[in-house]
């Protein structure tokens, strides 16, 4: 009986999922209302966890309780820490967590809320949460090594070494990409601006406290920082009001890229203790709060999505990032639906926390679920606003023709009706000089977020706090993951230098940590610049390299993931890493080839060369622009190259693989898994965790 | 009621508990704990002590994701 009414449940839900997908699917009547979109996710989420989950745990991985995890084997308190399975999800979770899924989304609006959405929850539910998922399995029983290491034993020394220079090309992408998203978010806005400033001294206040008069004490230095970025949320306001302080804060992009560059080497360089770490405090716990309250925001506001489910830029011709939706939709948005760089942190921290291998399920395919649902939540705070005010915001002046009656015109020619008035009330409404021509997702994410907050609390009045509250809580957290981001460049820069002059990779040596630091600073800092100074708007260029380099991580990440499968007999089953495998390595060879040959200027890096190039030759370009428009020309050839080199990265990696695979098949070699031992566990059933388990 | 009462504080003992692990704030007493347990290992390090080192360590492999 108790089965009969657990099926029916379970239909129930599965039942609900698909009326409300049927509904953002087909409905082309009045806007939709936001909570189709809640019940459609979170429906197929459940579904997606109880059955497909389920399956991939018992069938493909076949996860052993009676055996030791990392975390039993080699307790030291240190790395090796068992923990509580609530707890540990909430570190990978806010771990996985960054800006991808926020920016991502935003910007695949484009082509409408229906291509973003159906990828966000089909790509998590089939690929993403299982590349995670399997991915931590892999680790947990090889005691927690990371993918470069599991690529090199399982697939090949040269796959182990395509995967460490995966890793730090996605690192430099990703650091100018965000980078830029920032840049984008602060120029112009001395609230803004101000605000960020000023989470540094804070930080630094924390992290003398937290050193030197409470260490350790977490919680408390946090509810202090926490206290004092919200209070200069609100200060901000002064700042943009006073004339001397504005213009004080009023920056240009390429003196806040300029910015931006010295702050990472800064983090970089300096004790972790003293700026890196409580800043990534602070983040956490805001981060944590912002995406409670926007899901609290959007069940409570229930807003209309005004975006329709298909633009007419699914052609190609978009204004925020051009393509076709296959393959940019796929590309734009990696983290949300899949994201490679999840694979560093299933084969980096949590896995040597786990308490049991069933755990793995939970947090790993679980908290993907989560960053998915983050995903759904920002493309409905994004396509709740008339589309008109989302193409102003998120278009380069290049494309609409500037700002003022010129864009509103172009883009009420589209389709999407706008007035300049609703633009100069916006962004007067949010505390703005202008909200035109601010593309790179952050502030079209904010303007979504405040309506819906302001929607709950305050009404239109507090509409600028809400806004400059939104915009900090995305750069906050995205400098987190640049200042992290870079120190762990450093190290990997280190490593590799050290190989060449030992004292190099001492990572205490002073000038090595000074040299490093400027190394991996200025890779991705060469990036950033040249996105900010990019005509076409630098996200048109950095964006979709970036999802091609992130996708392609995770492509590495199957390919292990496979083997090891493949490996342990699970030849039935390796559909399940394979499918996912396949499509990425699709999309990704289709992106790279359309950005680097594609005839469109504003697709191929080569055409846009040529053109700049034929525009040099034939005397178009005034004397004093062509030193400008020669380094147009070599970042152009530099970024085809760059995607060149992935591309042919993954290629190798597959050849590799394929040949394992094939001796593997043909029984030619002996399959060798490297997996640690069997050891059974002591620990009884219900333990769960060094403080819990003193209960 | 009783039993409502009863069920929240040990709720919220143990939303307590895991909110200090998940931060980070209750990280030198797992370290106490599993020093305690291994015999015969090094010298037990103060809290500002464990605190650096511990950062140094969580710093230095990718632990924040894009």
């Amino acid at each position: 009986m108790k089965r009969v009414f657990v099926i029916v449940v379970w239909l129930g839900v599965a039942l609900l999922g698909a009326g409300a997908f049927g509904k953002i699917a087909f409905d082309r009547g009045e806007p939709l209302n936001a909570t189709w979109f809640v019940v459609a996710a979170v429906c197929c989420y459940l579904v997606a966890y109880r059955l497909y989950s389920a399956f991939v745990a018992a069938k493909v991985l076949a996860l052993d309780d009676t055996r030791a995890t990392p975390c039993e084997r080699h307790d030291d308190g240190r790395d090796f820490v068992p923990t509580n399975k609530w707890v540990l999800f909430g570190h990978h979770f806010a771990a996985i967590a960054g800006p991808g899924p926020l920016v991502g989304p935003t910007l695949a609006a484009q082509f409408g809320y229906l291509p973003g959405t159906l990828w966000l929850i089909a790509g998590a539910a089939f690929a993403g949460c299982v590349h995670d998922f399997v991915i931590l399995f892999c680790s947990i029983r090889r005691d927690g090594k990371s993918l470069g290491q599991m690529a090199r034993e399982e697939v090949s020394e040269r796959g182990g070494f395509i995967a460490q220079l995966a890793v730090l090309a996605i690192m430099t992408i990703l650091l100018a990409v965000v980078g830029l998203v920032v840049v984008n978010a602060l120029k112009s806005s001395p609230w803004a601006t101000f605000t960020l400033a000023m989470t540094i001294p804070i930080a630094l206040l924390l992290g003398l406290y937290l050193r030197f008069v409470r260490p350790g004490r977490v919680l408390e230095a946090s509810i202090m920082g926490v206290a004092l970025v919200l209070f200069v949320v609100v200060a901000g306001q002064w700042v943009a009001d006073s004339p001397t302080w504005s213009h004080v804060f009023t920056l240009s992009g390429v003196a806040l890229a300029f910015a931006i560059i010295a702050y990472g080497f800064a983090a970089s360089a300096l004790p972790v203790w003293l700026l890196l770490a409580p800043r990534d405090y602070l983040s956490a716990f805001i981060k944590a709060g912002a995406i409670f309250s926007l899901a609290l925001g959007i069940l409570f506001v229930r807003p209309q999505v005004l975006m329709p489910p298909l633009t007419r830029f699914i052609d190609g011709t978009g204004p925020v990032f051009a393509g076709k939706i296959f393959p940019f939709c796929f590309i734009t948005i990696a983290c949300g639906a899949i994201s490679g760089f999840h694979s560093l942190i299933s084969s980096g921290t949590t896995p040597k926390m786990i308490l049991r291998e069933s755990h793995a399920r939970f947090i790993g395919y679980g908290a993907m679920l989560l960053e998915s649902f983050v995903g759904v939540m920002a493309m409905v705070a994004a396509c709740a606003m008339p589309p008109g005010v989302y193409f102003a915001i998120n278009s380069p002046p290049s494309i609409v023709g500037g700002a003022g009656e010129a864009a509103a015109s172009t883009i009420s020619g589209w389709g999407y009706p706008l007035q300049v008035q609703t633009m100069t009330d916006l962004a007067h409404k949010v505390g703005e000089i202008t909200l035109w021509n601010r593309a790179g997702g952050a502030p079209s994410l904010a303007v979504g977020m405040a309506q819906i907050f302001s929607g709950t609390i305050g009404g239109e009045r507090l509409m600028s706090i809400w806004y400059h509250f939104a915009l900090m809580f995305e750069a906050l957290f995205i400098l987190t993951v640049l200042d992290a981001g870079t120190r762990v460049g450093r190290f990997m820069v280190q490593d590799l230098g050290g190989r060449v002059w030992k004292p190099f990779g001492r990572t205490g040596w002073m000038p090595g940590i000074l040299l490093s630091s400027a190394t991996i600073v200025a890779l991705w800092g060469y990036f950033l610049y040249q996105g900010v100074v990019d005509p076409l708007g630098g996200i048109n260029s950095l964006w979709p390299l970036f999802g091609i380099s992130n996708q392609l991580l995770a492509a590495v990440a199957l390919v292990v993931a496979t083997t090891i499968l493949m490996k342990m007999g699970r030849l039935r089953w390796i559909w399940v890493t394979l499918l996912p495998m396949a499509w990425l390595v699709t999309i990704t060879m289709t992106a790279s080839y359309q950005k680097i040959f594609d005839a469109n200027p504003r697709i191929g890096f080569l055409a846009y060369a040529n053109a700049l190039a034929a525009q040099i030759a034939a005397g178009k370009i005034p004397a004093g622009k062509i030193a400008e428009t020669q380094r147009l020309i070599f970042n152009q050839r530099l970024d085809a190259a760059v995607t060149g080199v992935l591309a042919a990265m993954i290629l190798v990696l597959i050849v590799e693989a394929l040949a394992q695979w094939y001796s593997i098949l043909s029984r030619r070699k002996e399959p060798v898994l490297h997996e640690s031992p069997y050891i059974a566990t002591r620990w009884a059933a219900d333990y769960s965790g060094a403080a819990h388990g003193d209960d | 009621m009783k039993l409502a009462a009863k069920t929240t504080s040990r709720f919220l003992r143990h939303f307590w508990r895991g909110l200090r692990e998940w931060c980070g704030d209750a990280a030198y007493e797992s370290y106490l704990r599993s020093n305690r347990r291994l015999t015969g290992s090094c010298r037990t390090l103060t809290p500002a002590e464990f605190y650096v080192e511990q950062l140094n360590r969580r710093y230095s492999r990718p632990n924040r994701c894009c």
